[in-house]
């Protein structure tokens, strides 16, 4: 599903009483989103993330523009006709209902268009298939269940269920046909297949005698030989499906009987996500989702949401401040900053090309480099140090030069002169804390190779040109070279 | 805590413990004790031994039978008719509060001015109002027959100037119910309101978002969310309906009511109202064995209803 926002403006109203002053949190921002892709809104704290995203779920009502799910305008459409999976901030689990329950809470709401089916002969033969074909590791998964000197049957339909993809109420009538009692559970299996088999024949029979047809599939089919559709809720068996075959895509088969309070952030973000994906979202919307997470936990679970987002192939808009984050795992970024967009393109693009210094800033770790600069002519000067001429640059002003850390080649005849403060060596990599004459008080990083040496003192950098940036000092913008 | 510096809690608990044992914990043992005494004078506090009869008096037949007994006061009248005022508001008083909180909290206009109109009730005095609903309900005059177009119905008392009017005990246990229900909304709206503003809105948003219906978000969602307030209102709903006295004085008077005894009691005396009773004619034994009776089957509902709750309740 393409999401195209136009104009989309959100007003929070002040009250002129207390003198509070209207609050713009989303400023006329204009985004085409591309069907099935991440994308991941960027920005600082308060610059409007959460309020874009509440307005696309149609939790919060756009002041002005248009939300376009494909070609349907959705903007005055509600919440729960819109198809969206939302991950709150905070997850917002239900503390009361199991996960199962949780997670099963959305498809109880739905109501499908589905082929009629005779149900009854669909699942005795997946049960004549099971015990015909895997009876033996059948009985070894059940006898493997044994606790406290008796066989659990709801272990043994969980490992049924995670092994054959079958519903819990099947895998439960396996149980319960006993075989895991008897003594020669392969002739009792054999009597309860042709058992089975004789009840679907009967079941047939009756369909046949009505002159009722039916196909391979045994879905019931009308004068014109098409499948005849019904509209209905999820049956039982069905929901349970849906929440067995989601739960595996996030991994919580195992947590399925827990209360929410009873698991980790990172498993109770995982329900969260089962709970928005379970009925098939047209489009999934997450929260800053990993905000709650430890550094290994949200590393991980950052690279399980790309996962699940390209098995599923779902749309995905993916909000968060940590720029990091943002970058590792999205198809796209969109930089936001006081409710307006910034820069939007690939991450890497928005990295090697800033347009502005909001972005540059925002973007890296450790941060750009700042240093006030000045052009003559043609000629971009940081304090006495000449950096480059260019055809682009002309007159006599002011600028704001930017480097990246790693912008920097250890040179002797380089243009730019560092008082080199300490050198931290971390592995690979070292980090050089230094300063520059232009402005002491600003401490500047490089990140340099570790196995190059480097003088104590004052030490020449030469810039490598396209990780430095020039940006106008009163509009910010950039200042492109040639 | 170390145990050295235990003697400084209990000395800052010593003026409730002591209040406690005092009005609380004696009266409590007392009560026990007198209620096995024969031919107790609490005057002189003199008494003629320990004996059963207190207790075979009060419950059953054996020692004396027939019309007019303690014994019929008690388990033909008193006991109905508290399990009946209880079985009768209790749920529904907590139903009908729940609903006009979730009311209250999904308006935002006027708010405030109708907590407070709703919370009037439970600032005017129980007998006071009781009066003012024995002339709502008047057969003669009052609104009520006005209102729903049943002229000359008995509620509370016969009819003025009606030969041979009397009074249905239903009729009049209903005005009863209503007026316990009306008088005891205000508390428990007040409570479940504070416990609905506790609630998270974001459960509500991904209830929206999951599509679920309103009825299905407030059975889903707001009840178990709100399961430790109905708990607690239930429990001290339960034992005040136990303890219903003053409605029925307020109501009815201080005869308790006279109805037609074939429709069911003849009054609408409860098992405080009896204890209070005996008191007055000077047979405190008799009091305090009922009293024993009354504490215990408190104390049984109250028990199943924790353990009943122990697998409903989410705190
Ligand atoms: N209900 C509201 N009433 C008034 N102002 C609001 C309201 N909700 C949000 N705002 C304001 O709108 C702006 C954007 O808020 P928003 O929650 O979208 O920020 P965010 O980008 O999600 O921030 P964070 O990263 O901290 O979650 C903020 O300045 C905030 O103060
Ligand atoms: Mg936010």
């Amino acid at each position: 599903m393409e999401i195209v926002l136009k104009h989309l403006t959100k007003v929070f109203p002040g009250n002129p009483k207390k003198n509070i002053r209207d609050t713009t949190a989303v400023d006329n921002l204009n985004i085409k989103i591309k069907d099935g892709s991440l994308v991941g809104l960027l920005g600082p704290s308060g610059c409007g993330k959460s309020t874009t995203l509440y307005m696309i779920a149609g939790l919060k009502q756009p002041t002005d523009g248009e939300i376009w799910f494909g070609d349907e305008d959705v903007t005055n459409l509600a919440p729960e006709k819109r198809g969206i999976g939302l991950v709150f901030q905070n997850y917002a689990l239900y503390p009361h209902m199991t996960v199962y329950d949780n997670v099963k809470f959305p498809l109880t709401n739905l109501n499908v268009v589905k082929n009629k089916t005779i149900q009854k002969v669909v699942d005795n033969n997946l049960i004549i298939n099971l015990l015909e074909n895997n009876l033996d590791e059948i009985l070894n998964l059940i006898k493997s269940s044994l606790f406290k000197g008796k066989y659990s049957k709801s272990a043994s339909a969980r490992r049924i269920v995670f092994k054959y993809h079958v519903v819990t109420s099947l895998a439960e009538k396996i149980f319960k046909f006993g075989l895991q009692y008897s003594e020669n559970p392969k002739e009792l299996a054999s009597s309860i297949v042709n058992k089975l088999k004789d009840e679907n024949s009967q079941i047939l029979d009756k369909f046949d005698k009505k002159g009722v047809r039916y196909n391979k599939k045994f879905e019931i089919l009308d004068e014109t030989g098409n499948p005849v559709k019904e509209k209905r809720h999820l049956t039982a068996d069905e929901i349970d499906a849906l929440v067995q075959e989601t739960s595996r895509l996030v991994q919580i088969n195992d947590y399925l009987e827990r209360k929410p309070a009873e698991l980790s952030g990172g498993q109770q973000q995982r329900v969260a996500i089962a709970r928005a994906l379970v009925k098939k979202p047209r489009v999934l919307l997450l929260d800053e989702p990993l905000s709650n997470l430890d550094a290994r936990l949200r590393l991980q679970t950052r690279e399980e949401i790309k996962r699940i987002q390209l098995n599923t192939g779902i749309t995905t808009i993916f909000v968060t401040h940590d720029q990091e984050e943002a970058m590792s795992i999205c198809d796209d970024i969109v930089v936001m900053s006081l409710g307006k967009e910034m820069q939007r393109n690939h991450p890497q693009e928005v990295y090697n090309n800033p347009n502005c210094l909001f972005v540059a800033k925002f973007l890296g770790t450790p941060p750009i480099n700042v240093f006030p600069a000045h052009v003559e002519g043609t000629e971009l000067f940081v304090g006495q140090d000449k950096l480059l001429a260019n055809k682009a640059l002309s007159g006599k002003k002011e600028v704001i030069v930017g480097i990246r850390p790693e912008g920097f080649i250890y040179n002797p005849k380089g243009e730019m002169e560092f008082d080199i403060k300490s050198i931290i060596t971390q592995g690979r990599d070292m980090t050089i804390l230094a300063s520059h004459t232009s402005n002491p008080e600003n401490q500047i990083k490089m990140i340099i190779d570790s196995s190059i040496q480097i003088p104590n003192g004052k030490v020449r950098f030469s810039i490598k040109s396209t990780k430095l940036f020039v940006f106008d000092k009163e509009t910010e913008e950039r200042i492109y070279l040639d | 805590m170390e145990s050295k510096n235990n003697w400084k809690a209990w000395l800052y608990l010593a003026p409730v413990i002591i209040l406690l044992a005092v009005f609380t914990f004696f009266p409590i043992i007392n009560t026990f004790y007198v209620s096995f005494l024969k031919n107790y004078d609490y005057m002189r506090g003199t008494s003629d031994g320990f004996t059963f009869d207190n207790y075979l008096l009060v419950l059953t037949p054996v020692l004396k039978s027939g019309p007019g007994t303690m014994f019929e006061e008690v388990m033909m009248t008193a006991l109905p008719n508290t399990m009946l005022i209880t079985i009768i508001t209790v749920p529904l008083s907590i139903i009908i509060s729940l609903l006009i909180a979730i009311g209250l909290n999904s308006i935002k206009a006027l708010k405030k001015v109708f907590q407070t109109i709703f919370f009037l009730p439970y600032v005017t005095n129980a007998i006071a109002v009781g009066m003012v609903f024995s002339v709502i309900f008047d057969a003669n005059t009052g609104i009520f027959n006005a209102i729903f177009n049943t002229p000359l119905h008995t509620w509370i008392a016969p009819a003025f100037g009606v030969q041979g009017s009397t009074v249905n005990y239903w009729s009049a246990l209903f005005a009863l119910s209503f007026y316990i229900i009306w008088h005891s909304l205000p508390y428990k709206i007040l409570i479940f309101l504070g416990g609905l503003q506790n609630i998270d809105k974001q459960y509500y948003e991904a209830a929206q978002i999951d599509a679920a219906p309103k009825w299905k978000t407030t059975l889903k969602v707001t009840v178990p969310l709100l399961s430790p307030q109905i708990l607690y209102t239930l429990i001290t709903s339960f034992i005040g309906a136990f303890k219903e006295y003053n409605s029925v004085i307020g109501l009815f008077g201080s005869e308790g009511g006279k109805f037609d005894k074939t429709t069911g009691p003849s009054s609408m005396k409860t098992m405080v109202y009896f204890i209070y009773e005996q008191i007055g004619k000077n047979q405190v034994q008799y009091a305090c064995a009922a009293a024993v009776f009354l504490f215990l089957i408190i104390m049984v509902f109250t028990v199943i209803q924790f353990r009943v709750s122990k697998k409903r309740v989410h705190y």
